[in-house]
């Protein structure tokens, strides 16, 4: 009988076909053993320019050119191999050390494994696309070779060996077949092959390869023999570090609690028992954190070290409800972390107890205050972390801590363990070991977090760059783009390329039968203004308004018709739907589409004529809309104004031209509208907004101003919600599915308890937050005869316990949804700024194709794309938010070095040793700690109740919240994240 | 329900008949002893999307493939929140449910038997199917071994192929490759703990046994070290006249007195000895330690050919070879009363009535005799190969 069994004999020459096979878990819960069939070729080139072989054998294009070879003829040398050397690293080194590879100093022609990329794509998806884009640079100069495929370096698993071992195997196989390979194509050009080094930092594999007679150097072994090595070295990380050089850490006791398993976890989380959901640290607190998860309406706290388990801010974690008698308040302290743990010495992980002498202090003090106070004590439930399911762990911007570092270092070269203390307060400290520490004190500089081990109180990281000294401005501007994630690199050529070829020269063509001019109306004749705040230079939107014989009016709005100029699924618009938006800064603006597009071809600069979408409405004297029509224009803008000269304009008596009186028009007709909104509910929120001054020649900033409201801001705000609103109803109609909006959730009422109970208790005012109408009113209600700020004060309070608004596809929500609690519109989108933002730009051709103007693009059809997009553009947009205000704290900071000045503020947040302070003046808050009011630290005996901090001993001051207190504000650099800050004194308290 | 019919002619039955009663040893027509089998090939892990699989050649050019497949199911779980608490009574429900949960239900085995130029609901088919599905759940040992946890089990898919015409009955051969692709069937490493949702290892090579064996192979001389528990064989043996005979051939079971599938497990060394409901009989032989010890699974008779066959006619009533006579009629009413009632020598006759019991003790016993024919088999299937 023959045997029907395929042969497996990997020795049998000739064989050149193979399988692959393992176990496939579905989502489904199906388990399937799955068998691939593998074939192999030997027609994978090597790609070495140095081969004439593969060259000749290689797979050819449909020109019948093959591609051409990657790896250099004669690359770079190194100390130990001067010959010149190719590289070709393992899955660890990738994992551990991609920004190693990544070096434009070092690391040229590497051989990427097959194998290795799909095991880094297993393991890692975000640095997997780092080695894809690396291995598609041209000047790096990376090659993917397909070792699985080539019959000569294919290797069968062995019986009883691990996946892992195997892998290591056939990295070795494709190194020697390299290697050999090399040597025989050099030596038909009587020339020196290179050497092929296998970069690994796994003790085992490196000695087997050596037992082979291959060259394999560990990652720090390869870095020593570069010339900038040292520098390099910082590089590795860590924990892989310690792995090839010792291993003596002792398998002791272990800091914090295991994780559970993946299975279990999940069976939990299942079944209800645990619960995953984002981790958040408090801003005031790093001990403190919660976590929103879908099964209860209120956050879980999540309390101490020990319960918070080694998640990070951000990650994605399973926590389990704790017994009810662990259950607490959330903390009134301010617990900062530097203070806590200040003099730790980052060398030893010496008392290996968790919790440090100090914080054990303030949790003794906490258990004190709970209890004393067990009248009105809601205890909230808490958990800990027991698992995490996914880390977001990325790029932190920090410096180091100066106190961790030890006097001799400052001279030496030799490693030393410090601390970095990231920006961002939420995140813990950072171990680090550097042998550079004394050129990086003092500097803003780019870390990973590489693991948090059980046995580690910090988490431990390398270091990636420095971005520059401390308070430069490069630095600290560089330090909150990568903060917030904002993509701010030129835009690559591909993108370039996209835009019209005529460049600045693109103009709208004279001839009407222009394909540029099909079915757009012409408007040029129309008197088109546009306002916007002084030196914009990307014009998004222009106005114009005319009596219509009837008696109403005709409005119109136009909005630059960059969809024209974006289409869609090209290289510009993949950029700009992962920019999102463009980000202002105080001194700069990272644009969301190129420059020449953004500020020339689609602003709506006045006197050219310019590709618009226009909306134009015919409105009653009373402001109610009779219809509304949308159409792709051609307009010429009469003027563009800043919102000051418009309204000096309409403001000057003499102006009677035609342009002015039109102004007036819409002036009239804004107000009408707003009054309108306001009486559906809209609500009038406020937030502290100041403007930098800057000196023009230096940008230096010299003065903050608050930012003042005029009439004209509020007449364009009207009718750009006006108009967001009608597209929105019009692609609704068009796309039930998939129409992009824009929705303001209402507030979960739990959200305003704190405030409402504030100002229950401090100034008998009752908060109404039945319907958005209702807050209005109520906040209408908050004054305070004696102190004008206060309503203002209110509202920015009411503010913060809003939800945020959010992108969304229509089909994902019903329709009640798509409420926007703010302005009190049942349905809004963006429209009118697709320069800046691009959910205005899917809008714009969504409405493109609702009025049949273009056909539909699968693009703005399709609802996972479309959601996948929202997504992305809510978070940019939140980022963009964030980096701006950062800018600007910077910059207020920066105004104030060196001056004192004193101001009025109110106190917003109290703590029991502690209380924040705002100035409106600056636009800016700051905590001000007992231990801020006198030296030695007054007594303090905290009311949670009623919301009183009253001192004693040293100083005597009694603060209640809402007070308005006089304040010293005096710049200050903070120690903790290094940021140039205001530092506020208590001056006065008013008679208090 | 029986195999196929066969064409012989009552002479040649008859002639068969007798050779095969012959004392001491009947003469088989392959020439064959009676307890010898006929010569096989077989091997494992032909099949490499399977589970396990396992193919045998009879040498008489019977051929089967046999296929094991492995699903992830959930374990019904009924009622046993909700009865327990409306009916307090509820005791036997409980009970029954936890030693299903132990044991594991009888449809956690789905078997197709596929014959050629038989329908799959032929009754022949069926009743194949019938058979092995009952010996392999008889021990209530196989649906241990599926068991995940006290939610999830495995449901075993059995495809048993014979690609050649069915020379002969084909149930020892579908039996001995069943057992053969149950032994090579492996499932994945399960990684999860308790009752969690089931988490495997995705590496096919770290997949477990269904019948784990003993990681050292101790060279094979204690037999039991190699493979620790096997799935059990299911063998024909016939009686003719007072003779036993196995695995006997399409012609030889057209002239069975008696034919019994006999299915045989091995008892684990480690557990216990377990007495087995109902029908089944704890066979206990030889307790030499380290030596096999069988146990009687399940025993069915077959319904043999040789029953529907024609019989012969003796030459006494045969009116072509006796001269017509005016007392003809008579005799040849007698000859039929005859015909019925007794035997002639050399004249065939079919087999009437049931197997008696002393008969089938005596097949049973032959089959379980110490180093008889089930330890042989069994000894010829663990020198295949199961990698």
């Amino acid at each position: 009988m023959a045997s029907l069994k395929r042969s497996v004999d990997p020795g049998t020459v000739g064989s050149n076909i193979s399988s692959k096979v393992y176990v496939r878990s579905t989502k489904s819960g199906k388990v399937q053993k799955i068998v691939r069939e593998v074939y192999l070729r030997q027609d994978i080139p090597c790609s070495s320019r140095l081969c004439q072989a593969c060259l000749k054998s290689a797979p050819r294009d449909a020109a019948g050119r093959p591609t051409p070879f990657v790896l250099s003829e004669q690359p770079a040398g190194t100390r130990e191999f001067p010959q010149g050397h190719y590289l070709v690293p393992d899955t660890n080194a990738f994992l551990t050390a991609m920004d190693l590879f990544e070096q434009s100093s070092a690391f040229y022609d590497v051989v990427v494994l097959q194998i290795v990329l799909e095991e880094v794509r297993n393991r890692s998806l975000p640095l997997y696309n780092r080695l894809i884009s690396l291995t598609k640079s041209e000047d790096k100069r990376f090659y993917v070779f397909f070792n699985e495929f080539r019959l000569e370096t294919y290797i069968n698993r062995e019986d009883g060996e691990s996946v892992n071992d195997r892998n290591d195997r056939a990295v070795r196989k494709a190194v020697k077949w390299y290697g050999e390979h090399l040597a025989r194509s050099a030596a038909r050009k009587a020339q020196k092959a290179p050497a092929v080094v296998m970069l690994s930092n796994d003790r085992d594999n490196l000695r087997k390869a050596r037992a082979e007679g291959l060259p394999a150097c560990s990652l720090a072994e390869y870095v020593n023999q570069l010339k900038d090595g040292e520098r390099l070295l910082d590089m590795i990380p860590e924990t892989q570090d310690r792995e090839v050089t010792e291993g003596k850490k002792k398998p002791g006791e272990h800091l914090y609690p295991e994780y559970f398993s993946m299975s279990k976890m999940m069976t939990g989380v299942k079944g209800g028992v645990l619960h995953q959901g984002i981790f958040n640290v408090s801003p005031y607190n790093y001990l403190e954190g919660s976590i929103r998860v879908p099964a209860f309406p209120k956050a879980l706290l999540i309390l101490g070290r020990e319960n918070i388990n080694r998640a990070v801010d951000g990650d994605l974690v399973v926590v389990e409800v704790l017994p009810k008698d662990q259950w607490k308040e959330p903390s009134t302290q301010v617990i900062e972390e530097e203070a806590m743990t200040k003099n730790e010495n980052p060398d030893t992980e010496e008392g290996s107890d968790l919790v440090s002498e100090k914080e054990r202090k303030a949790l003794q003090e906490e258990v004190k205050r709970t209890q004393a106070q067990k009248t009105e004590g809601h205890p909230i439930p808490t958990a800990k972390v027991v698992g995490v399911i996914k880390r977001n762990w990325r790029q932190y911007v920090g410096h180091i801590d100066q106190s961790s570092v030890s006097q001799s270092s400052q001279q030496g070269r030799k490693q030393d363990t410090v601390f970095v203390i990231p920006m961002d307060k939420k995140i813990p400290k950072i171990r680090l070991r550097t042998r550079q520490v004394a050129e990086l004190v003092g500097k803003r500089i780019l870390v990973t977090i590489d693991a948090w081990d059980r046995d580690s109180r910090h988490p431990v990281g390398h270091f990636i760059r420095s971005l520059g000294e401390l308070e430069t401005k490069a630095a600290e501007t560089e330090a909150l783009l990568l903060e917030w994630d904002v993509q701010y690199r030129p835009f690559p050529k591909t993108v370039l390329d996209c835009l019209p070829k005529e460049g600045h020269g693109w103009k709208v063509p004279e001839s009407k039968d222009d394909p540029g001019w099909r079915d757009r109306a012409d408007l040029r004749d129309l008197l088109i203004c546009s306002i916007d705040p002084i030196g914009c230079q990307d014009i998004d939107d222009a106005l114009h308004s005319r009596p219509l014989p009837n008696g109403n009016f005709e409005v119109g709005v136009h909005i630059a018709d960059v969809s024209h100029f974006v289409k869609p699924n090209n290289a510009m618009d993949a950029e700009a739907s992962i920019r999102g938006t463009t980000v202002y800064l105080v001194d700069k603006r990272i644009d969301m589409l190129p420059m020449l597009l953004g500020t020339d071809l689609c602003s709506l600069k006045p006197y050219v004529e310019r590709y618009a979408f226009s909306v134009i409405w015919e409105l009653t004297p009373d402001a109610d809309i009779v219809n509304a029509r949308f159409t792709k224009s051609v307009i010429k803008s009469r003027e563009a104004f800043s919102y000051e000269q418009a309204q000096l304009r309409v403001d000057d008596e003499s102006q009677q031209d035609d342009l002015t009186k039109s102004i007036r028009t819409l002036l009239a007709l804004s107000r009408k509208l707003k009054q309108k909104r306001l009486d559906a509910g809209a609500l009038s929120l406020s937030s502290p907004e100041v403007k930098v001054q800057m000196e023009s020649e230096t940008s230096d900033p010299i003065d903050v101003k608050v930012k003042q409201l005029l009439d004209t801001m509020s007449l364009v705000e009207e009718f750009m919600l006006l108009a967001n609103t009608s597209v929105a109803a019009k692609i609704y109609e068009a796309f039930p599915q998939t129409a992009i909006l824009r929705r303001h959730a209402a507030p979960p009422k739990t959200n305003f308890d704190e405030l409402g109970n504030q100002l229950r208790v401090k100034r008998g005012l009752e908060l109404n937050v039945e319907s958005s109408r209702a807050l209005a009113d109520s906040l209408d209600r908050c004054v305070d005869p004696a102190n004008p700020f206060f309503n203002t004060l209110v509202r920015i309070m009411a503010t913060r316990c809003m939800m945020s608004a959010e992108y969304f596809c229509s089909g994902t929500q019903a329709y009640p949804e798509f409420r926007h609690y703010g302005l009190a519109s049942d349905i809004y989108t963006h429209f009118t700024s697709p320069i800046r933002r691009y959910a205005d730009l899917v809008a714009h051709r969504q409405l493109a194709a609702a009025i049949e103007y273009e056909a539909v693009d699968p693009s703005v059809r399709s609802r996972g794309k479309l959601e996948a997009v929202c997504k992305n553009i809510n978070v940019r947009h939140r980022n963009a938010q964030m980096a701006g205000r950062a800018s600007i704290a910077y910059y207020v900071g920066q105004s104030l070095k060196g001056k004192e000045t004193i101001e009025d503020g109110f106190v917003i947040k109290i703590f029991s040793n502690g209380f924040v302070v705002l100035v409106p003046r600056f636009g800016v808050e700051s905590l001000i700690r007992l231990r801020d009011l006198h030296d030695p630290e007054p007594q303090a005996e905290y009311d949670a109740e009623n919301y009183v901090l009253k001192t004693s001993g040293s100083r005597e001051v009694t603060v209640e919240l809402f007070q308005k207190v006089r304040v010293r504000v005096t710049d200050q650099k903070d120690e903790s994240t290094g940021k140039r800050g205001v530092k506020m004194d208590l001056v006065d308290t008013y008679g208090r | 329900m029986s195999s196929q019919h066969v064409l012989l002619s009552p002479a040649e039955l008859s002639y068969l008949h007798a050779s095969l009663s012959l004392q001491p040893l009947p003469l088989r027509p392959d020439g064959r002893s009676p307890t010898q089998f006929r010569p096989l090939v077989a091997e494992t892990g032909i099949l490499p999307g399977t589970n396990g699989s396992a193919r045998i050649c009879f040498a008489d050019g019977t051929e089967a493939i046999v296929g094991v497949k492995a699903e992830v199911e959930r374990t019904v779980q009924p009622f046993t929140q909700d009865t327990q608490t409306t009916q307090d009574e509820g005791e036997t429900p409980a009970e029954d449910e936890r030693r299903k949960e132990e044991v594991g239900g009888s449809d956690w085995v789905e078997m197709t038997v596929e014959i050629p130029g038989y329908r799959d609901d032929d009754p022949t088919t069926v009743f194949l199917g019938q058979m092995l599905q009952e010996a392999l759940l008889a021990d209530g040992e196989f649906t241990k071994r599926l068991r995940i946890n006290g939610r999830f089990h495995w449901k075993i898919y059995l495809d048993i192929l014979l690609i050649s015409p069915p020379l002969s009955y084909p149930l020892p051969l579908l039996s001995l490759t069943t057992h053969l692709a149950l032994l090579s069937a492996r499932l994945p490493r399960l990684k999860s703990e308790g009752d969690e949702d089931p988490l495997f290892d995705d590496d096919w090579a770290a997949s477990t046994y269904v019948y784990p064996r003993d990681n050292n192979k101790k060279d094979g001389k204690d037999g039991n070290n190699k493979v620790v528990a096997r799935p059990p064989v299911t063998l024909l043996v016939m009686a003719v006249g007072n003779n036993i005979i196995f695995d006997p051939a399409r012609e030889e079971l057209a002239v069975a007195d008696v034919a019994l599938a006999v299915s045989v497990g091995e008892e684990t060394t480690t557990t216990t000895t377990q007495t087995g409901g109902d029908d089944d009989v704890d066979m206990e032989e030889g307790s030499t330690p380290g030596k096999r010890r069988l146990r009687l699974l399940s025993v069915r008779t077959i319904d043999p050919p040789s029953r529907l066959t024609p019989p012969g006619v003796p030459n006494a009533t045969n009116t072509a070879y006796t001269a017509p006579t005016g007392t003809a009629e008579a005799k040849t009413q007698d000859g039929a009363r005859t015909l019925e009632t007794e035997r002639v020598e050399g004249v065939w006759k079919a087999p009437r009535g049931g197997a008696k019991v002393m008969v089938m003790a005596a097949l049973v016993a032959k089959v379980l005799e110490k180093g008889g024919v089930a330890d042989e088999v069994l000894d010829g299937l663990e020198a295949v190969d199961l990698g």
